[in-house]
């Protein structure tokens, strides 16, 4: 399995969600975060504003949906055409297990699927 | 090293915490998160709109709003792992969708600032 951050423009965040609910993914998880890119904030007259408000957005899903998933959220989340700098980035890292508290059910990353006895 | 992540209800934070601290584990961070899980679906909506149905498609994304929950952290050896997972499990259980779900990752290292120290000597010890 695998966790999809994307980092998203505050505005687009809707139109993510909903391109991901109709792609058959509802999972997410949104936390409001601040950060600067690689353009190191922007700059407007004398002032740099480096803490430029973002949402991450933290899906987790099976490896074959990888590709699919990425392509649904960049197509959401690019502004314009080409895209802007701003538009976010896009992170994957490996999940091991994942557990569903109210049943108690665990699957691993090689496709297991078992109920753990608490 | 394992990194925990576990998405809980806000009413259960207090519970967690004790129950983390009663399995040794004393370090945490938490989050406060929106979200969504599958239990919100509306399979028939995504039926129709699958077909194109324009009232389906319409109401795509707009239907559900996301809850609140906190989003709990922490860094655990390998062999806390186990006894994490569980803890956390027991207290936040009702039974009823919605009880969150617990991911976890590897991590390759972990520092201390203070003392730069690194691996296993920084995280709570079994």
């Amino acid at each position: 399995m695998i966790m999809i951050r994307s980092i998203v423009r505050p505005d687009k965040v809707d139109d993510v969600l909903a391109a991901l609910m109709e792609a058959g993914f509802p999972s997410v998880t949104k936390i409001s975060v601040v950060g600067r890119g690689k353009q190191r904030g922007i700059k407007i007259g004398e002032i740099t504003y480096d803490e430029i408000p973002k949402e991450l957005l933290l899906t987790v899903v099976q490896d074959q949906d990888r590709d699919y998933v990425i392509k649904t959220v960049i197509k959401a989340a690019r502004t314009g055409v080409k895209g802007a700098y701003g538009d976010g980035k896009i992170f994957v890292t490996p999940v091991l297990e994942v557990y569903t508290i109210s049943s108690g059910i665990r699957e691993t990353s090689s496709g297991e699927i078992e109920e753990v006895k608490i | 090293m394992k990194e925990v992540m576990a998405i809980v209800r806000m009413n259960m934070m207090n519970k967690t915490k004790k129950a983390l601290l009663e399995a040794g584990v004393s370090s945490m961070t938490a989050r406060e998160a929106l979200g969504r899980g599958k239990g919100l679906v509306d399979y028939s909506l995504l039926e129709g709109a699958e077909k194109g149905y324009e009232e389906a498609i319409a109401q795509l994304g707009h239907s559900q709003r996301l809850i609140p929950k906190r989003v709990v952290f922490v860094v655990v050896p390998d062999k806390l792992m186990d006894a994490t997972v569980k803890a956390i499990m027991k207290v936040n259980r009702t039974g009823k969708s919605g009880d969150g779900k617990i991911f976890v990752f590897p991590v390759l290292d972990s520092i201390s600032v203070r003392t730069a120290e690194s691996g296993e000597a920084v995280l709570d010890e079994v």
